[in-house]
């Protein structure tokens, strides 16, 4: 009967390099946008330790960007080529995203199998195929885990955000791919995605009433409006007018945003948050999105430097497999550590979650990005099939447990 | 269901009758006879199998062999009912009768009140109708919801509404009360209606003239939600295995009183496979 939907995620980055300001989006890689990207992540370990209260709207501004970068590349291949490779499109998707998520599933299960609980082992074993098909979030749906309030019995419900984002990294390419040719593809785009993005918010609004919130919260269709309007904020219909904005005066609204959107995370008392359904999110996403335009305009400005900086960077940088890992941790991670609990708890399983992710990032992330011998070629395709028949495997030979076993006492039930 | 599992009953019977009296002791016909028996054997216990099926049986065996009519009990209400549903099924079904749970998680109430519930209370009845036409209860057993939300007169004129039903389909109907639950920010307003729908309910059975039965589950659960007795799952509201288990017990021996028959023993189906229902899970009960 509880009422709060499921854990929020982070989404999948897709840049990686340093600054090179001025460039278009898509085409080169914006320090500060990395920075946003760390706040997310940020923001979403503190709501998930219990410390910040409005950190689930981190992964609405993972969407934003998501949608905002996307949308950039896509964007210019069109421009430039006439057309999208989409096979190319998507594979890149696919080796950025996939070798990480089955490390990690793969991990995760043989973790709850030698450390969880019988009923969190359970959980896994459903979720995985739902999880690998990229489609979680309509099982998490139907299941109603938000009304159950029954997050933290599942390991891999945070993976609802990569769902509706692997969902909408399938459709969109083909819209852009079609509405993006020519002189005015970027005007078509631009209206299509707005028009999306309203409708996403009339989505929101007409389920966002009901007592199970899960289907508003988790919907591919309800949680388009923040990546389409990140897609707006890609196309040259906002572009122009952002590079026109003085640049102290652009510098100036980027910090108002980023303040803004810290606040809503400080102010936020949870995701059943009034309001939250009807407008909230959308506004959190708008304001997300001029923010992420102006940045892209004006990257040496105070508040790009300030984003662009070491510590945010390194951690937008490692977004996607800290985003990964920690759900897992802290679920698997006792209440009472060496008796310690509270924040000392939050700190330790932050860190290790840390760790967690800069090894998959140097272990397998980086390795398959940039090309090592053994993940290209043949190789790579063997590679790729040993980790699915690994991960397959893992999955079948997991004996599955038996929960509620000796729950029930007779006596007591026979007792007056 | 029943008409042609009788036919079939019958035509062995008549079978093995005419083939075994004449030669009762006569070792030629002892392997006939031992097959005829095989035959009834396995075809009663075809019949007392698909009996308790539940989808549109009437009739199941009890244990000394005799055929007798299993009342079927068609369980609704919201996700605290949901919970109490495995074992009350497993405890009916032990007991011959039949059990389907139409109980709704987020919804299930048949108050028609406020907008909230307005919108819950129209799916439940489309829900009930089908049910009605699909199952034919005898009882309709309707566990007041935490969704019940609405005016005293809203809520007597629903429940009056769901009596109506119930008599229209040839069902008795059983207003069960919801147990305490933790009334957190999400109910605080809603506290009045949540009161109110006991005594709503009582006053529609007691002007019934007996065809409505208030169930008063007080005597189980107490009225203090955080209480021993009320042995609420870490979430204050809903029941876990043991829980849902001292209410099957409960309800089912009501039952049994109300409808003449006797309820198996807790040590028949307390245990069974249903402590592993994924609700349980849900609700973080081990």
């Amino acid at each position: 009967m509880a009422h709060s939907p499921p854990a929020p995620t982070a989404p999948a980055p897709a840049m990686h390099r340093r600054p090179r300001p001025g460039r278009a989006p898509g085409r080169a890689h914006l320090a500060p946008l990395d920075g946003l990207r760390g706040l997310a992540v940020a923001a979403v370990l503190l709501f998930h330790a219990g410390y910040l209260g409005g950190g689930f709207l981190g992964v609405d501004l993972f969407f934003v960007l998501s949608g905002f970068l996307i949308t950039g590349l896509l964007l210019g291949e069109v421009q430039r080529r006439g057309r999208i490779a989409l096979p190319a499109f998507w594979g890149r998707r696919a080796r950025r995203l996939l070798p990480a998520l089955a490390a990690m599933g793969t991990a995760a299960l043989l973790l709850a199998w030698a450390a969880g609980p019988p009923s969190l082992l359970g959980f896994a074993l459903d979720d995985a195929p739902w999880a690998a098909a990229q489609v979680v979030n309509w099982h998490f749906i139907a299941e109603q885990v938000g009304y159950f309030n029954a997050s933290d019995t599942r390991l891999f419900s945070h993976l609802w955000s990569i769902g509706v984002e692997w969902q909408f990294y399938l459709v969109w390419p083909l819209v852009v791919a079609v509405a993006g040719r020519g002189r005015g593809g970027p005007r078509r785009v631009a209206l299509l995605a707005g028009a999306g993005a309203l409708g996403s918010l009339w989505l929101m609004v007409q389920l966002g009433g009901t007592v199970d919130t899960t289907r508003a919260y988790e919907g591919t269709d309800t949680r388009a409006f923040a990546l389409l309007l990140g897609a707006v904020a890609a196309t040259a219909p906002v572009r122009r007018p952002a590079d026109r904005v003085p640049r102290p005066v652009a510098d100036g609204v980027c910090a108002l945003l980023v303040c803004g959107l810290a606040a809503s995370w400080v102010l936020t008392g949870g995701q059943n948050a009034p309001g939250l359904f009807r407008g909230g999110l959308f506004a959190h996403s708008l304001a997300a999105a001029v923010l992420i335009a102006l940045l892209a305009a004006a990257p040496g400005g105070h508040t790009g430097r300030a984003l662009g900086s070491a510590v945010p960077r390194r951690l937008g940088e490692l977004s996607y497999s800290l985003y990964l890992w920690h759900w897992p941790v802290f679920l698997l991670l006792p209440q009472k550590v060496f008796g310690i609990g509270g924040w000392a708890r939050a700190v330790l399983a932050i860190g290790l979650s840390l760790v967690a992710a800069v090894l998959s990032k140097l272990l397998v992330e980086d390795p398959v990005r940039f090309g090592a011998r053994w993940a290209t070629g043949r190789r790579g395709l063997a590679a790729l099939l040993a980790a699915a028949v690994v991960a397959a495997g893992v999955w079948a030979a997991i004996p599955r447990p038996h929960p509620g076993a000796g729950t029930v006492d007779v006596q007591r039930l026979m007792s007056p | 269901m029943t008409t042609p599992l009788t036919g079939g009953f019958r035509w062995f019977g008549g079978d093995m009758h005419t083939e075994n009296r004449p030669q009762r002791t006569s070792p030629r016909h002892r392997r006939p006879a031992a097959l005829a028996a095989l035959a009834l054997v396995t075809v009663s216990a075809g019949a007392a199998l698909a009996g308790c099926g539940g989808s549109g049986g009437g009739t199941a065996e009890n244990a000394s062999g005799q055929q007798k009519t299993g009342k079927k009990v068609l369980w609704i209400g919201d996700s605290i009912a949901g919970a109490e549903a495995p074992p009350l099924g497993a405890a009916l079904t032990a007991s011959g009768q039949h059990f389907k749970d139409a109980s709704s998680d987020g919804g299930g109430t048949v108050v028609e009140g406020d907008k909230m519930s307005r919108p819950l209370a129209q799916d439940a009845w489309k829900t009930l109708k089908k049910n009605l036409a699909s199952f034919h209860p005898d009882v309709i057993a309707y566990q007041l919801t935490s969704y019940d939300w609405g005016t005293p007169a809203q809520q007597r004129a629903s429940y009056e509404k769901l009596a109506k039903t119930a008599q229209d389909a040839g069902a008795e109907l059983d207003l069960v009360s919801a147990p305490p639950f933790r009334i957190d920010s999400f109910y605080k307003k809603y506290e009045g209606a949540i009161k109110s729908a006991p005594k709503a309910a009582e006053q529609v059975a007691d002007a019934s003239g007996g065809k409505v039965h208030f169930v008063d589950t007080t005597p189980l659960w107490g009225t203090e939600p955080t209480g021993k007795q009320a042995r609420r799952s870490p979430d204050g509201v809903h029941s876990c295995q043991q829980g849902s288990a001292a209410f099957a017990k409960w309800y089912t021996e009501r039952l049994g009183k109300q409808n003449g028959f006797t309820p198996a023993a807790p040590q028949k189906w307390a245990q069974g496979s249903w402590t592993g229902d994924k609700r349980y899970a849900n609700l973080k009960c081990d």
